[in-house]
C-alpha cells in the first residue's frame, strides 16, 4: 500500500445493493413455503429471499455493492478469519434449504448485478440447472480423505563403521552414498505404497459412486497434523447407498492400514457443475 | 437416514448441521469444486465480472507441500 485508506476517495454512489444468489431449486411448493426468517446469509446483507425465475427459484440476497466487490473480495480471500466467515455463511444457507429440497448449491460470492439480471441469467441457462437438479436429486456428495501415517526415518544404520577416531574407512563415501541411495529408495517406495493404496480406494469407491472427482490434498500446515495427505476425493451417492458407503470406507481402512476419513453427506457442491 | 458414526460433524440433520465442518473441506467445495474458474456452470451463468475470484493467495498458502494431482493447475 502507497496510500493509506483515503476518506476523500469518492464512494460509489447510493448502494442499492447487488443480488447474491447462494442456490437454485424447482419452484415446488415445498420451496415456495420455504421459512428463510431465520436465515443470517451474508455479513451486512439483507434478508434471504426467494427469487421466482420461471420453473426454477433461486435462494438470494441483496448485499451491499460496495463490500462485495472483486478487490473487496481478493482481500477477504486472503484473510482466513474473513474468507471463514463468509463461506460458512454461505454454506449454512444452502445446507438449510438443502434439508428441505434438492438444490444446485452456487459457489461462495456468486453476484448478479440486481434481481432482474440474475433472473434472466438463470432463465437463460434453466436447462443446465434442471439437469443438475436431477442429478443431484436422492444423492449426496461425501468427502473421503485418504492419509499415510508417519513413518519413522528410514534407519541410517551404517553398514560400514567408521573407524574409531571417527575417521573414514576406506571406502566410506561409497558406503555413505549408497545409504543416502537406499534410504531415497525406501521413502520413494513408501510414497508409491501410499499412492497406490489412495488409488485402490478410490477406484472402489467410484464403483459405489454416480460420480466422483478429486480435489488437491491439503498440507500439514492446513490439516495440523503430520500425516501426509494422500487421497482427497469426493463422490456422488444416491442416498439409499450412503449405508453401503460407510461399511466400504471402514473395511478399506482395515484392509489397506491407512487412515481413511469420511465427511457427509454434504450438498453436493462438487457435482453441479459439469452439466 | 441411519445415523453416522465417522463424521464428527454429521449429527441429527445431515445436510443442516454444517457449523462443525472443516474449514479447509468446506473452501475445497465452496470455492475450489472447478466450477469457479474453468468456466463451466458458474461463470457460464454468473454476470459477472463484478467478482473474479482469485484464490492463489489464499489456497497457494493452504497448500505448498502436497502437489496438486491434476497436471494442468487443477481447478484454480
Amino acid at each position: 500500500m502507497t496510500q493509506p485508506p483515503d476518506s476523500r476517495v469518492p464512494r460509489p454512489p447510493a448502494d442499492d445493493g447487488v443480488t447474491y444468489v447462494f442456490a437454485v431449486c424447482r419452484a415446488t411448493r415445498a420451496v415456495g413455503a420455504l421459512d428463510l426468517a431465520d436465515e443470517a446469509g451474508m455479513p451486512g446483507g439483507r434478508a434471504v429471499r426467494l427469487l421466482p425465475a420461471g420453473l426454477l427459484t433461486a435462494v438470494v440476497q441483496t448485499v451491499p455493492a460496495a463490500d462485495f466487490t472483486d478487490e473487496v473480495w481478493q482481500r477477504r480471500l486472503s484473510d482466513r478469519t474473513q474468507i471463514e466467515r463468509y463461506a460458512r455463511a454461505h454454506h449454512a444457507v444452502v445446507s438449510n434449504v438443502a434439508a428441505h429440497a434438492p438444490v444446485v448449491p452456487l459457489p461462495l460470492a456468486t453476484l448478479y448485478h440486481d434481481d432482474d439480471r440474475a433472473r434472466t441469467r438463470l432463465a437463460t441457462d434453466a436447462n443446465r440447472f434442471h439437469t443438475a437438479l436431477k442429478r443431484v436429486a436422492h444423492h449426496a456428495e461425501w468427502g473421503v480423505k485418504v492419509y499415510r501415517a508417519p513413518t519413522p526415518e528410514p534407519d541410517p544404520t551404517p553398514d560400514e563403521p567408521l573407524t574409531a577416531a571417527g575417521g573414514r574407512v576406506p571406502g566410506a563415501g561409497l558406503a555413505y552414498l549408497n545409504r543416502k541411495r537406499g534410504v531415497q529408495a525406501l521413502r520413494e517406495r513408501r510414497r508409491e505404497q501410499a499412492l497406490d493404496v489412495a488409488e485402490s480406494v478410490d477406484a472402489e469407491l467410484r464403483g459405489l459412486a454416480a460420480a466422483s472427482r478429486r480435489l488437491r490434498t491439503h498440507g500439514a500446515a492446513l490439516s495440523g497434523d503430520d500425516r501426509t495427505h494422500v487421497l482427497n476425493a469426493t463422490y456422488l451417492v444416491a442416498d439409499e447407498r450412503a449405508g453401503e458407503l460407510r461399511r466400504l470406507v471402514r473395511a478399506l481402512g482395515d484392509r489397506t492400514g491407512s487412515q481413511i476419513e469420511l465427511s457427509g453427506p454434504w450438498v453436493p457442491y462438487s457435482f453441479v457443475g459439469e452439466v | 437416514m441411519a445415523t453416522h458414526d465417522v463424521v464428527p460433524w454429521d449429527g441429527q440433520e445431515p445436510l443442516s448441521g454444517p457449523l462443525g465442518v472443516p474449514l479447509v473441506d468446506l473452501l475445497d467445495r465452496v470455492l475450489a469444486t472447478g466450477v469457479v474458474v474453468s468456466g463451466d456452470l458458474v461463470i457460464a451463468i454468473a454476470d459477472v465480472p463484478l467478482v473474479r475470484l482469485s484464490l492463489h493467495a489464499l489456497l497457494s498458502s493452504v497448500n505448498e507441500r502436497v502437489p496438486a494431482p491434476w497436471n494442468d493447475g487443477g481447478p484454480l
